[in-house]
């Protein structure tokens, strides 16, 4: 019940995060607090405007800079960023995730490296074809 | 019922040799779909019959809410060792069922938490995050109730930058493959048998592990080439590994010690796999299949036996 709650209540914070943002994306260049708050329809306490952005701010969404008393707003990441932060929490908390997500590799271990970079270089040497674009493609190490 | 109601308790040990032959003779749709069955049954059988053990257990609780006659000694006579077994089956019944809910809390949580964190998107089956950091890829399964009931293939931008245009097919194939045949349902039920009875554990690393063979095959022949395939895996795994500075540390629960990856791609970098069929019984493989099939007839059959002989007593007891 109370987690059925808490969890409405996040959505929320989530969804109002999302408008916020698309503010920011809309303006022209760094905005107030208060010209947030009258971009999203007003409906909101200006108190609760500048608690968001302290959120996407402390997310490292926005960014501020001081002007006279009060800061002025920039959006640093887009929604998209916002959902790669978020997935990375999930991603993160949850140590169970292989039995839900599938992932496309799991880890490996250094035999298992070995093996893998073996493998590869046989597969490369016999097949001469090579990625088209594969320019890119260098895998690190 | 006697001694068979025991049974299907350690029948799930004639399940070991599938899960091992069955990676590497069987096509992996088919070894999946025989190995996430088998596992379920044997899986229920051993519920059920610690399930019957529970009842006649509860019975011989003092204040239990089951007819005394339940507790009279002709009922007690059908079972060896009642007052041990039946007891003990009732924290073991509670263990499984516990196991059994907290798996599926897990998979709705992680379900629901990864499709809140891509609300902000615009609709669509592929969903790119600009992680340069984190290589991954993920199938997220669609739901009821949920956006994009067909579900989402998740990538990261250092995942697809670290891939050319060929095997970036080869990914989004292997996902859509997922996605597709609802592998997360397979993954599910080898999950829930392998906490209903630990004997199957050994299953459910098979299923895993014959769910992405599966996915990969589907990929290669949409892509019309299992080398670009086994290229992409060999890849992502290597700049997986490179992007979280880790390693092995932060292994996926269960699935590291098998080295999944290099059989993947060894087996994508051999010939194809065969044609799904039956396998001769004189085979390895034959006989690992029948002693598995048998396994779990024996197993169906001896909790049906048990749970028939339990019926009938207790109903003259309750009579009586």
């Amino acid at each position: 019940m109370t987690d059925e709650d808490r969890r409405a209540r996040r959505r929320g914070q989530g969804e109002l995060e999302a408008q916020v943002l698309a503010a920011l994306r809309n303006a022209a260049g760094p905005v107030t607090a208060g010209w947030v708050r009258e971009r999203i329809g007003g409906a909101l306490a200006y108190t609760t405007v500048v608690t968001i952005l302290s959120r996407l701010y402390a997310k490292q969404s926005v960014t501020r800079e001081r002007a006279g008393r009060s800061f002025v707003w920039t959006p640093a990441a887009d929604e998209a960023g916002l959902a790669a932060l978020r997935m990375r929490k999930v991603l993160d908390g949850e140590p169970d995730r292989g039995a839900v997500l599938a992932s496309f590799v799991t880890a490996l271990s250094p035999d298992d490296e070995r093996l893998l970079r073996a493998l590869l270089d046989g597969a490369d040497s016999v097949d001469d074809v090579a990625g088209a674009d594969g320019a890119e493609a260098e895998t690190g190490d | 019922m006697g001694v068979f109601v025991f049974l299907p308790l350690v029948l799930p040990l004639t399940a070991w040799p599938i899960a091992r032959l069955a990676e590497q003779q069987l096509h992996p749709r088919a070894a999946t779909w025989l190995l996430a069955t088998v596992g379920g049954v044997l899986a229920l059988c051993s519920t059920l019959c610690l399930m019957l053990l529970m009842v006649v257990g509860t019975a011989q609780l003092p204040g239990n809410p089951l007819p005394d006659a339940w507790a009279d000694p002709e009922v007690r006579a059908v079972l060896p060792y009642d007052e041990v077994v039946g007891q003990a089956a009732i924290p073991l019944l509670a263990a499984v069922a516990g196991a059994c809910a907290h798996l599926v809390w897990l998979h709705r949580r992680v379900r629901t938490r990864a499709t809140r964190a891509l609300a902000g998107l615009p609709e669509g089956r592929l969903a790119v995050l600009p992680d340069d950091e984190r290589a991954y890829a993920y199938a997220l399964p669609g739901g009821r109730g949920t956006a994009g009931a067909r579900g989402r293939i998740v990538v990261s931008r250092a995942m697809l930058e670290s891939l050319d245009a060929r095997e970036r097919q080869a990914l989004i194939a292997h996902e859509e493959a997922h996605l597709t045949a609802r592998h997360h349902r397979f993954l599910l039920v080898a999950g829930l048998a392998a906490r209903a009875n630990p004997f199957l554990r050994p299953l459910r690393t098979a299923v895993a592990y014959t769910a992405e063979r599966w996915a990969d095959e589907d990929a290669a022949r949409a892509v019309g080439d299992r080398r670009t395939v086994a290229r992409a895996i060999g890849k992502a795994a290597l700049v997986s590994r490179a992007a979280t500075g880790r390693g092995a540390a932060t292994a996926l629960v269960g699935f590291a010690t098998a080295g999944p990856v290099p059989r993947r791609v060894a087996a994508l970098l051999g010939p194809v796999p065969p044609a799904p069929a039956l396998p001769p019984a004189w085979t390895a493989a034959g006989l690992a299949l029948w002693t598995a099939a048998g396994g779990t007839a024996v197993s169906a059959l001896a909790s049906a036996n048990a749970t028939v002989t339990l019926f009938t007593v207790l109903r003259a007891a309750t009579v009586l």
